[in-house]
């Protein structure tokens, strides 16, 4: 799923746009992130992206209302584009994991893209290695199962994971949350980007595609903007280590 | 779908192998012995064991009007285990422990039975109502807790 992403953050470059009509599914994301990192507003934008490519709906599941709506995104904030975006708020892992085994019930237009944020707060429920698994599991047994049904183009999958310092627990439960989502996307903060709130995001797309990376900074007024980074040849390999081992 | 997917964490020497042993099968012959001697030096006693599952027809696909569809292994201890269709996961404890914890094993036992189920197509077919495939994802569930 990381094409859609990879469009929402090319949105300023010319780079992107020859990529522009890949109707092919990726490997399921897994955007990951500390508190405030902007988690919520690229799965957003990844919403109003997909809700443009005149495909299906996009069912956007997390546990409490946005807020309010992330601005500067590429795509406008059509109503029609809105519409297709359809909000689910399970209030409990038992709630979400109902939602995922009864998927296959709903009637109407198939899902083209299926959203999940505040991964980390179901978990914390039921934070057992077979929970984690199987919500991770379920959640792309049921993207599956939409790109079987739909109408053709597949469900993509992108999950957001606030990241915390320090925890081994975590780290088993990322390194196994890993094995389920192949392409991940790193936001962490830079302080070497424009802006004063800036963050670098890190997509690596799973074996498809380059890795890519570019700032993603937000105004006082919440406007985001996208910028991006300049390649820096010589520098991946420290690089990726920070990235894969999950801390900033 | 199922192999596109798996095709993400299961080596491609073992896929390889899924499908050199499924064109065998659909050839007419019999899976040749290098293939299971390839099987068991990659899965070790489970290798085995899996093929006792399929041998004793233990797998069988549970598929709903929706399309949805979900195995159910019966082991060998008489319990009930859930592998999911799209993915590997299975709910046997073997799983949780030695795959997704200890990662020193590919796969259980469960889900190799049921890949080389799908490779010989000799899973047991049963078809419910969409309802009932629901129930039968959440129990899984409940099993645990």
């Amino acid at each position: 799923m990381a094409e859609t992403l990879r469009r929402v953050l090319s949105s300023g470059s010319a780079a992107g746009t020859g990529e522009g009509n890949t109707t092919e599914v990726g490997p399921p994301l897994l955007l990951l992130g500390g508190p405030g990192s902007g988690k919520t507003a690229l799965l957003f934008a990844s919403a109003l992206e997909a809700a443009g490519e005149g495909r299906g709906p996009v069912l956007f599941l997390t546990r409490r209302p946005l807020q309010s709506l992330p601005r500067g995104t590429r795509a406008p904030l059509e109503p029609l584009r809105l519409q297709k975006i359809r909000f689910q708020y399970p209030p409990s892992t038992r709630e979400l994991l109902r939602f995922l085994c009864s998927a296959h019930e709903a009637r109407g237009p198939v899902p083209s893209l299926l959203l999940l944020d505040g991964l980390e707060e179901y978990l914390a429920e039921d934070p057992g290695t077979q929970e984690a698994a199987y919500l991770a599991a379920l959640l792309l047994d049921t993207a599956a199962h939409f790109s079987q049904v739909g109408p053709g183009g597949g469900c993509g999958l992108i999950v957001a994971l606030q990241t915390q310092e320090g925890d081994s627990g975590d780290a088993l439960q990322l390194a196994l949350l890993q094995r389920y989502f192949p392409a991940q996307c790193w936001l962490q903060p830079d302080a070497l980007g424009p802006g004063e709130h800036c963050l670098r995001a890190c997509l690596e797309p799973g074996g498809r595609g380059p890795r890519a990376e570019w700032w993603v900074a937000f105004r006082p007024d919440g406007e985001m903007t996208i910028t991006p980074c300049p390649h820096q040849p010589s520098d991946p390999s420290s690089d990726k280590g920070s990235s894969s081992g999950g801390q900033p | 779908m199922a192999a596109a997917s798996r095709a993400l964490t299961l080596p491609t020497v073992v896929e390889e192998l899924l499908s050199e042993m499924a064109a065998a099968v659909r050839d007419g012959a019999r899976i040749p012995d290098e293939h299971l001697l390839s099987l068991k030096f990659v899965f070790g006693s489970s290798a085995v064991q899996a093929l006792d599952l399929v041998d004793r027809q233990s797998i069988t696909l549970i598929s709903s009007p929706s399309g949805r569809r979900v195995y159910q292994v019966l082991g060998s201890s008489g319990k009930t285990y859930t592998c999911l269709a799209s993915c590997h996961y299975c709910s046997c404890p073997a799983f949780a422990f030695s795959v997704l914890w200890k990662s020193d094993s590919l796969l259980c036992k469960h889900l190799l039975a049921v890949y080389l189920s799908q490779v010989t197509s000799t899973c047991q077919q049963l078809s419910v109502s969409d309802k009932q495939l629901t129930d039968i994802l959440l129990t899984e569930k409940t099993h645990e807790a």
